[in-house]
C-alpha cells in the first residue's frame, strides 16, 4: 500500500454530499417548515370545536395529518396534562392513531419513527400522570420500538426513557429509575442538551427525596438553581423550589422550606398551572402542621383538597384528606379525624376506586374509633394507597 | 466550516447546513469510530434529517449533531458485531475540542504532510501512527511505552505545535 493510500485522516475537502440526499434534506426540511406554519393554532381550534367525545374522529381530519400538526397536538398534551389528564390522554390517543395511519413514504423514515415515537411517549405521559403506569410502560415500549433501528436517535429515546423514568419512579420502582436517569444525563450531555440534563437532576433529587435521603435531595436540589435560573425555564425552576421546600419541611429547616415553596407557587401561578399549584399548596399546608401550626395547616389542607375534587381527582384529594387525618391526630382531635375518614372512603367508594384502598381506609377509620391509630397509622395506609398504583391487587397489612 | 447556532431560518439555510456539517460529521465517523465511509455517509445524512425536526427545540446545533453521530457510530458498531471499547478507551480517543479545530484547520493531505515535516521526530512519529496508520490511543500509548493518559496529551500537544509550527510558515511564506 504506498503512502498516499494510507493516508487517510486529512482527506476532508474530498467528502461531497451526494447531490440527491442534499435534495432530500432539502425538500424534508421545507416540508416540515411549511407544515410547521401550516398547523400554528389548528389544533387548539379544532379541539376547541368539537365535542370532547367526538375526538377520536379528528383523526380523519387531513389538516390534522402531518408533522406540524402532530407537534401541536404533542403540546396540547403538555398542555393538559397538569390541569385535566383525561383530555390530554384523549388528545395523546388521536396523535398515535394519526402517527401509525401516517403512509410510509410521507416522510423519511427517520423523521417517521420520530414522529410516531413522540406520540407514544406523549400517551405514556398521559397515562402515568392517571396512575396508569403498567400502560404507561407499554406506550413507551412502542416508542422506543419505533426508535430502536435509528442510531442517529439517540436524543429522542433519552427523551422516551426519561418519561419512563418518571414513571418508574412514581410506580415505586426506585432502582430501575436511577439506572435510566444516568443513562439519559449523559446522552443529553453528550448533545449539549442543559435543559434536559437539568430535568434528569432534578429527578434525581424527587428519587432521593422518596428514598428518605432528605438532606441529600434538599443539596441536590438547590446545586440545580442557578443552571435553572440561567436557562430560564421556569416550570422546571418552580419544580426545584417546590422540591427543595418539600426535602427541607422533612428535614426541620421550614424557614427555607417556606421561602421556596412560596416561590414554587407564585411561578406555577404565573404559568397557569392549578394542579402544581395544588401540589405546592399541600406542600405548604404538610409544612404549617409539621412546625406546629395546625389548625392553620389543617385549613390550608381543607383548600387544596376542594381543588382535587373540583378537578374530579379523588384519590389525590383522599391523600391530601389523609393529611388532615393525621394533623387531627396529632392534636388530639380523634372524633373529628374518624367522622374525616369516613368521608374520605365515602367519597373512594363513590368513585369506584380499588377496593383494597376503600378497605385500608375502613380499618383506619375503625383504628381511629378504638383509639388505636396514630400518625404511622395514617401514613401506612397513605402509603399503601400510593402503592395501589404500582400494585393494584397488593393486600394492606395494618400496623399499630 | 459553517457555524449555524440558531435554529434554521428559512430555506436558504438548510443546504448550507448540510454542506457545512456533513463533511464534520463523517469525518468523526469514520476517523473517531472507524465506521465505512459509505456507511458514515449515511449516518452523517441521517443525523442532518433526524435534526430537522428538533430544529426548534436546540439550543447549539454543533454539540447536537456532534454527540448524535457519536451515539450513531457506536450504534453502527453495536448492531455490527464490533465490540465497543471500554468506557475509558472510548473517552481517551474523545477528541478534545481543541484538537477538532486543529484538524478543521489542515484541510488537505497535503497540509497533513507539511506540517508534519515541521515536527520534531517524535512528535511526526505519534502523529504518524495516530493519524496515518490509524492506531488507538492506547496502542500508541503501549508502542510508546507510556501510560495512555500521558500519549493523549502528548498526540494533542504535537497537534498543537503542528498548527503552531505550520501557522508560523505559513506566514513566512
Amino acid at each position: 500500500m504506498s503512502h498516499e493510500e494510507k493516508l487517510f485522516p486529512f482527506d476532508r475537502g474530498r467528502r461531497r454530499p451526494d447531490p440527491a440526499k442534499v435534495a432530500e434534506f432539502a425538500a424534508t426540511a421545507r416540508k416540515l417548515q411549511q407544515e410547521r406554519e401550516g398547523a400554528a393554532g389548528i389544533a387548539t381550534r379544532l379541539l376547541g370545536s368539537t365535542p370532547f367525545a367526538e375526538w377520536p374522529r379528528l383523526a380523519q381530519r387531513e389538516e390534522l395529518r402531518n408533522s406540524g400538526a402532530l407537534d401541536e397536538l404533542s403540546r396540547e398534551v403538555a398542555a393538559r396534562v397538569d390541569r385535566v389528564p383525561l383530555e390530554s390522554l384523549a388528545i395523546a390517543e388521536l396523535s398515535t392513531t394519526i402517527a401509525d395511519s401516517l403512509a410510509a413514504d410521507s416522510y423519511p423514515v427517520v423523521v417517521l419513527a420520530q414522529i410516531r415515537a413522540q406520540a407514544w411517549k406523549d400517551r405514556g405521559l398521559s397515562l402515568c400522570y392517571l396512575a396508569r403506569y403498567s400502560e404507561a410502560l407499554d406506550a413507551f415500549d412502542r416508542a422506543e420500538g419505533y426508535l430502536r433501528p435509528f442510531g442517529t436517535l439517540a436524543h429522542d429515546r433519552a427523551i422516551v426513557r426519561l418519561a419512563r423514568a418518571t414513571t418508574l419512579q412514581e410506580a415505586n420502582r426506585f432502582d430501575e429509575s436511577i439506572a435510566l436517569l444516568q443513562e439519559c444525563t449523559k446522552i443529553f450531555e453528550d448533545h449539549g442538551d442543559t435543559r434536559r440534563q437539568l430535568l434528569c437532576a432534578n429527578a434525581e433529587g424527587a428519587l432521593l427525596h422518596r428514598m428518605k435521603r432528605f438532606r441529600e435531595a434538599c443539596d441536590a436540589y438547590l446545586a440545580l438553581l442557578p443552571m435553572a435560573e440561567k436557562i430560564n425555564d421556569r416550570t422546571l425552576l418552580a419544580s426545584i423550589h417546590n422540591n427543595i421546600g418539600q426535602s427541607s419541611t422533612e428535614i426541620g429547616d421550614f424557614k427555607t422550606a417556606e421561602a421556596h415553596v412560596n416561590q414554587a407557587i407564585a411561578i406555577f401561578t404565573e404559568l397557569g398551572q392549578p394542579l402544581r399549584i395544588a401540589a405546592s399548596e399541600l406542600a405548604r399546608g404538610r409544612m404549617f402542621v409539621r412546625r406546629g401550626e395546625i389548625e392553620r395547616g389543617i385549613n390550608h389542607l381543607h383548600a387544596v383538597r376542594e381543588q382535587y375534587l373540583r378537578q374530579n381527582l379523588v384519590e389525590e384529594a383522599g391523600l391530601c384528606g389523609l393529611e388532615i387525618v393525621e394533623a387531627q391526630l396529632a392534636r388530639g382531635a380523634s372524633i373529628e379525624a374518624e367522622a374525616f375518614a369516613w368521608q374520605i372512603v365515602r367519597e373512594f367508594t363513590a368513585a369506584q376506586l380499588n377496593v383494597r384502598a376503600i378497605t385500608a381506609l375502613g380499618y383506619l377509620s375503625e383504628a381511629i374509633a378504638a383509639r388505636k391509630a396514630s400518625a404511622a397509622t395514617v401514613q401506612n395506609v397513605r402509603h399503601f394507597i400510593r402503592s395501589l398504583r404500582k400494585r393494584p391487587d397488593a393486600e394492606f397489612v395494618a400496623t399499630a | 466550516m459553517t457555524v449555524l447556532s440558531n435554529p434554521l431560518q428559512d430555506d436558504q439555510q438548510f443546504e448550507v447546513v448540510y454542506a457545512g456539517y456533513f463533511d464534520l460529521l463523517v469525518q468523526i465517523a469514520v476517523h473517531k469510530f472507524r465506521v465505512p465511509d459509505s456507511e458514515a455517509e449515511t449516518l452523517a445524512h441521517d443525523v442532518l434529517i433526524s435534526y430537522l425536526r428538533k430544529s426548534h427545540d436546540v439550543v447549539a446545533l454543533r454539540p447536537w449533531l456532534i454527540g448524535a453521530i457519536c451515539h450513531a457510530s457506536r450504534h453502527y458498531w453495536r448492531l455490527n458485531g464490533r465490540t465497543i471499547a471500554a468506557e475509558e478507551e472510548l473517552a481517551l480517543d474523545r477528541a478534545d475540542p481543541a484538537s477538532m479545530r486543529i484538524l478543521d484547520s489542515l484541510p488537505d493531505q497535503l497540509a497533513a504532510r507539511e506540517a508534519l515535516e515541521c515536527l520534531n521526530p517524535r512528535c511526526r512519529e505519534i502523529l504518524h501512527m495516530r493519524y496515518f496508520e490509524g492506531c488507538t490511543v492506547i496502542e500508541i500509548a503501549e508502542r510508546l511505552g507510556v501510560k495512555p493518559k500521558y500519549a493523549q496529551k502528548l498526540i494533542a500537544r504535537c497537534l498543537r505545535r503542528a498548527e503552531t509550527l505550520y501557522g508560523d510558515k505559513g506566514k513566512l511564506q
